[in-house]
């Protein structure tokens, strides 16, 4: 099984960045544990997120929510299908295809897509200001976000 | 009718918001189109070495960072008032052809194309790019993802990175390509070619085969009467990555055109008390209101703004298509806003055949592509046209190269009067004597999608249909009715 992790977000947009903290601390403890994962950190949505995926039986993507229903922090597991588009955030674009859409495209093209794509989200809301730096709630989060992403992963 | 304060402070969740106010007969008095915005990008960039920025800039935009790094790239070289060399030069251009293409197929496909293809009545789970595919065919689909991966594999030879390029430093390049490498990007090209000419095909037959779309293209519902900029060579055709920015009046007379240092002598920003974006307008003209016409000094730029500041395209392909969209319109220049989709695919077809020139120039391959800086640094500016609009980057140094300033307009900014005015003349048309039209929020989207805007999509990227809540308010100031979309 060939399983791709993404940290999706804009690591210089403050707790956007968080997605991508995740993914380079799951790159550390995968390294050495196995040849068929994948990590990588990423700035797109939609149609690019879909061409990342292909090739891979499975994806955990990693990014922020803003769902305005939890305490910045909170770590959420959802698998794809259960993600209302309004929430989609980085997996959706102004200039290109929603990430359903994109992944459908692909798949009546035939190309090989993820049967299981899983999110982990961690909910924050200061993302529009320019900085290197996460906010307490969202950089606490950073290692229940790690756990769970190796929980998945069946790291040990 | 009452007075309402429309406070700004409240932090836009991400999505565009408009307020409509109604006066006593139910007809739209005002309205107002407010998004979200980015803020503190150039504190942060303040005490970075100077070369850092174009690749931060690429971070400001998941969509067209090729364009910020170029614009970036541009604006480090004027900070060291070093010239690259011509390859350099060409091999950006090449990168910014390739990316130009990929970005006007995805918008014409995934975004803009299908309010024609599918119709703009058609149901939103229809408007998208499957729509189109199980309308016209499955095959389009793979031509789309063709392209895209032919687009972002030129990015990558020449930019180091798919889609985030780092590959430009002060005075040009950190590599050039390799003989194999241009064969194989020649053969790309060829192909880009031919699928922009498919895409022209495909409007032709869908959109302005069909009476009702041409109605609505050439309908006043969409039309401003605007002034028009857009970059320019020396023969006055457009250019994606060098030249000057022509500037032409509604009556498509040129009154001037200048160069990336002379910016701050045309454009100037207008402030309003409702929203915390600035509002670009010509300086020579002056702030007249959100007007139309040749006193007031509103401006477009997007593809249809750079083939009204211009006397033509570069290329042949483009050319034929250029005369043949003025025509089929009654002459230069075209005001009606929905036409930018047709003119991005005239754009389109420039792209893939610039890509071909370049490519096969005898010097793209030369591995003279870097000018070492010996001058200290100071200021500069570099100016690209980015797929919305041009874009400018101005920087400021310290005499070790070390940023203390930065400024930065970016292609929507250009246009955030004309697609208040464009939003605001749909809504008046769309709701009279107090009732709401069905596909108000369909309509008005039309408006401003045509613009291709590009509102902080950096973060929290808004959802394809774009997020939008439109409020309603009545002459006293009570909320009439709330439409949503995606939000």
């Amino acid at each position: 099984m060939k399983t791709i992790v993404i940290g999706l977000g804009n690591p210089i947009l403050g707790d956007d960045g968080v997605g991508w903290k995740v993914a380079e601390e799951i790159s550390g403890l995968v390294l050495s544990k196995s040849d068929s994962i994948v990590v990588d950190c990423l700035s797109v949505g939609g149609l690019s997120l879909m061409e990342h995926m292909i090739g891979y039986n499975r994806a955990i993507l990693v990014d922020t929510l803003q769902t305005g229903l939890h305490p910045p922090g909170t770590v959420i597991q959802m698998q794809l299908e259960d993600l209302p588009d309004q929430l989609a955030g980085h997996l959706v674009s102004a200039h290109d295809a929603n990430l359903k859409t994109a992944l459908q495209l692909g798949r009546e093209m035939g190309v090989e897509l993820p049967e299981q794509i899983t999110i982990v989200g961690i909910e924050a809301q200061h993302v529009y200001d320019f900085t290197e730096v996460l906010s307490p709630d969202v950089m606490a989060a950073v290692p229940q976000a790690v756990q769970l992403v190796s929980d998945i992963l069946q790291i040990v | 009718m009452q007075r309402i304060t429309i406070d700004p402070i409240t932090r836009l969740e991400g999505h565009g918001k408009i307020e409509i106010f109604l006066d006593e007969k139910g007809d739209v008095a005002n309205s107002y189109f407010q998004i979200p915005e980015l803020r503190g990008f150039e504190r942060f960039c303040v005490g970075r070495p100077v070369e850092e920025v174009p690749i931060l800039t690429n971070r400001i935009c998941g969509v067209c960072p090729e364009a910020h790094h170029l614009a970036g790239a541009k604006a480090v070289d004027a900070v060291y008032h070093v010239e690259p060399p011509r390859t350099a030069k060409l091999l950006r251009e090449l990168l910014y052809s390739a990316f130009y293409f990929t970005d006007h197929t995805t918008h014409f496909y995934a975004l803009g194309g299908p309010d024609f293809i599918m119709g703009p009545g058609a149901p939103v789970a229809e408007r998208n790019i499957l729509g189109v595919i199980h309308k016209v065919g499955l095959e389009i689909g793979g031509k789309v993802i063709q392209a895209r991966k032919y687009g972002h594999a030129v990015v990558e030879m020449i930019g180091g990175r798919k889609v985030h390029p780092c590959t430009s430093i002060p005075g040009g390049q950190t590599k050039g390509i390799t003989v194999e490498q241009r064969a194989e990007i020649e053969q790309m090209g060829r192909w880009a070619v031919e699928f922009a000419q498919f895409s022209l095909k495909l409007f032709n037959d869908i959109v302005l085969g069909n009476p009702q779309y041409v109605d609505l293209i050439k309908g006043d519902m969409y039309t401003h009467r605007t002034y028009y900029i857009g970059t320019v060579d020396e023969n006055n055709f457009v250019n994606f990555y060098d030249g000057k920015v022509s500037v032409v009046d509604p009556d498509g007379l040129r009154i001037g055109k200048y160069a990336a240092r002379e910016y701050t002598d045309w454009i100037a920003e207008h402030v309003e008390p409702w929203t915390y974006l600035k509002f670009p307008y010509l300086k020579k003209i002056g702030w007249k209101g959100f007007v139309d016409g040749k006193e007031s000094g509103i401006y477009m730029a997007t593809p249809l703004s750079r083939l009204n500041a211009a006397d033509g395209m570069a290329t042949p392909r483009a050319q034929e298509e250029y005369l043949k969209f003025y025509e089929a319109l009654g002459g230069k220049p075209v005001h009606q806003r929905l036409t930018i989709h047709w003119a991005r695919l005239i754009e389109l077809l420039y792209a893939a055949e610039r890509w071909m020139q370049l490519v096969t120039d005898p010097e793209i391959t030369s591995d003279n592509f870097r000018t070492l800086p010996t001058e200290k640094p100071t200021e500069g500016v570099g100016i690209v046209e980015a797929p919305r609009g041009t874009l400018t980057h101005h920087y400021w140094t310290d005499e070790r190269g070390i940023t203390t300033k930065v400024n930065l307009i970016v292609g929507t900014t250009n246009n955030y009067a004309p697609i208040q005015m464009s939003t605001q003349k749909a809504a008046k048309s769309l709701i009279k004597g107090g009732k709401v039209t069905e596909g108000l929020l369909n309509m008005v989207e039309m408006a401003f999608r045509a613009y291709d805007p590009c509102f902080g999509c950096a973060t929290h990227s808004l959802p394809g249909q774009m997020p939008l809540e439109i409020t309603i308010r009545d002459s006293s100031g009570q909320v009439v009715e709330i439409l949503k979309q995606s939000c």
